[in-house]
């Protein structure tokens, strides 16, 4: 391959695990959520032989509390990564002019989008940063629906903490609501996202798309 | 866990001692209850043994421990020694009526009959000037001493003149914080006097607030649509027994009452688990008794003890007759609650029939058309390119 150099590092095996095991559990959430607000009725058996929507409730708690602890992990890694705290980069939008010539380069005005100055771009730094708090605001409406639910242990604690932002939000029932109105935009983001990778990786064929796995990139020459 | 124990022992014993304490001033400072408890109870036909019985459940109710049930005795035989004065606001007297009207006559109910109710616009023989002089009468008479029952909404548009009482046509704000101000306890009842109710649902012209936000005092929010009578009479006891407030949540509600959720003490629970609801009024499911989430029942988001006392004489209470919860107990109820049928993520943005998962479907089936029509561009973009390109090398 003469047009290519060798590969280079981007992501690391942590934010490689981390990317994927958020990945999973929202899908399993966006899934399980949806069958929570539209529970499916099964008429057949006895009452006392079934558990559907139990069960699915206790997996949306399960990944939910994993989505907690991975934010946590992700949090980590944006300030005390050993390779790359990536948290500077995520105020790349900071750089108006990047982000004008980068929007004009999303909306196919400009043949090239601004130079790569840290590991995201002016856009995608915005989307991420408002993932991270979409992501803040689901795991803080979700503890409190737990906690409303389970009045021991580390729930409870939690519960007992949040329950005032529980008042702020106006009641159980508006917290129930948000949690809903959230999921909407993680199904919005998701689209976006995904078509973002396939579009970098087919318009720049810098392998945006394989970076997630195998953790490289590669560069034209030219540049 | 021996520790454990004697520390609660002593805390409850410490408990019973202030008890006894304040139950003898209230023996000396109060007047004389006006008719003989234990010989109205007989006159009533309620034996000893269901007054007994009633003690056990009150003292159980205001999650105390059986030690109590003396306490919870000797407080009803003083109830009819506390002054009340009840003042109605914007509201529909539903509250007064549930807790007045009963098929016969239990423990709870004669407590209401003898309750010492100076003022009761609905209830009292006094009208116009008459009624007027009752309540400055008692007022001074038992000022610092009386309780003040607060139900109903208080208007605050137009500086409280929406709403008028009294030969005077005082405003409901100034007579409010009038009474309140030399009341030993104030308690909001129903859930018009607590948050507003159905008179502060939107648009509420007349900007009614409750009790405590427009008159600016500290009360005790007995919630609901209309509140169960036990919770009612069981501040009073408080009060009689601890004379102070019952320890309340974040809401102004008190603890022992509205510290549990609908949702996890709900006789229909277990078929939420197993996956058995009501799809429609009447359907197999109703029939059998199923869960009502899918037709909207509020409870997992309701706190109160409905499941457990429920409504007349303990009869029944609106899931067990069919209906799912509305969430009557519940802050900024009537609009954060409904569509009442429906589950909460069905509420309609902006009237009509826009819900946030019709929004939500349009905007990603929008986005996904947006990013494919950019895919295709960019597409024929390059397709171009490619073409120049060709074209280029052709002519070099």
């Amino acid at each position: 391959m003469e047009h290519y150099v060798a590969p280079l590092k981007h992501w690391t095996v942590a934010m490689r695990i981390n990317h994927w095991a958020m990945a999973i559990s929202i899908f399993v959430l966006i899934a399980t959520g949806f069958l929570i607000a539209y529970p499916v009725t099964i008429s057949k058996g006895e009452t006392w032989l079934k558990f559907s929507v139990g069960e699915i409730r206790f997996w949306h708690l399960f990944f939910g509390v994993l989505l907690t602890f991975l934010f946590i992990w992700r949090l980590y890694l944006a300030f005390f990564s050993r390779f790359h705290a990536d948290w500077k980069d995520l105020f790349a939008f900071l750089n108006i002019k990047d982000l004008i010539h980068q929007i004009k380069f999303y909306l196919l005005i400009e043949k090239e989008g601004p130079p790569h100055r840290g590991l995201y771009g002016p856009m995608q730094s915005l989307a991420y940063l408002g993932l991270f708090g979409l992501i803040f605001l689901i795991i803080i409406t979700g503890l409190i629906l737990m906690g409303a639910g389970y009045h021991a242990g580390i729930t409870a604690f939690i519960y007992s903490i949040l329950k005032p932002v529980e008042r702020l939000l106006g009641g159980l029932a508006m917290v129930r609501y948000i949690h809903h109105v959230l999921t909407w935009c993680f199904v919005l983001f998701i689209v976006v996202h995904v078509y973002m990778a396939f579009w970098y990786d087919a318009v720049l064929k810098e392998g945006t798309l394989s970076s997630m796995v195998s953790g490289y990139m590669f560069k034209k020459e030219g540049h | 866990m021996d520790d454990y124990r004697k520390y609660v022992s002593k805390h409850y014993n410490r408990l019973l001692e202030q008890c006894k304490v304040r139950l003898d001033e209230v023996e000396r400072e109060y007047p004389e209850p006006r008719e003989d408890f234990q010989a109205l109870l007989k006159a009533r036909g309620i034996s000893r043994r269901s007054f007994l019985k009633w003690t056990g459940v009150m003292t159980t109710a205001l999650m105390l421990p059986p030690i109590f049930k003396p306490m919870v005795a000797r407080a009803a035989e003083n109830f009819s020694r506390i002054p009340v004065i009840w003042l109605h606001f914007a509201e529909c007297t539903g509250c007064s009526e549930a807790i007045l009207r009963s098929s016969y006559p239990n423990v709870d109910d004669i407590l209401l009959e003898t309750i010492s109710l100076e003022y009761h616009e609905t209830l009292m023989a006094a009208a116009g000037y008459q009624a007027e002089k009752c309540l400055e009468e008692a007022m001074e008479h038992f000022a610092g001493k009386y309780v003040c029952v607060i139900e109903g909404a208080i208007p605050r548009g137009l500086n409280g003149q929406y709403l008028r009482l009294g030969p005077k046509g005082e405003t409901g704000l100034a007579l409010g914080k009038r009474v309140v101000s030399k009341a030993a306890m104030t308690i909001s009842l129903g859930a018009c006097a607590v948050w507003g109710g159905i008179p502060a649902a939107s648009p509420n012209p007349t900007d009614c607030v409750g009790a405590s936000k427009a008159l600016g005092v500290s009360t005790v929010n007995i919630a609901g649509c209309p509140p169960n009578e036990v919770n009612f009479v069981g501040t009073l006891l408080h009060f009689i027994m601890f004379g102070s407030m019952p320890p309340r949540d974040g809401e102004g509600r008190p603890l022992w009452a509205y510290g549990k959720r609908v949702h996890d003490f709900c006789e229909r629970r277990p078929h939420y688990d197993a996956g058995e609801f009501v799809e429609e009024w009447g359907d197999e499911g109703a029939k059998k008794g199923w869960c009502l989430y899918k037709v909207g029942c509020k409870g997992p988001y309701t706190f109160a003890n409905c499941p457990h006392l429920r409504f007349n004489d303990h009869m029944s209470w609106p899931v067990m007759a069919g209906h799912g919860c509305i969430g009557c107990t519940e802050r900024g109820f009537w609009d954060t609650m409904a569509p009442y049928e429906k589950p909460i993520q069905e509420a309609a943005i902006g009237g009509g029939e826009r819900t946030i998962d019709n929004i939500g479907i349009i905007l990603t089936a929008a986005t996904a058309a947006g990013v494919a029509a950019h895919g295709v561009y960019t597409a024929i973009r390059k397709k171009d390119k490619n073409q120049e390109e060709q074209k280029q090398e052709e002519r070099e």
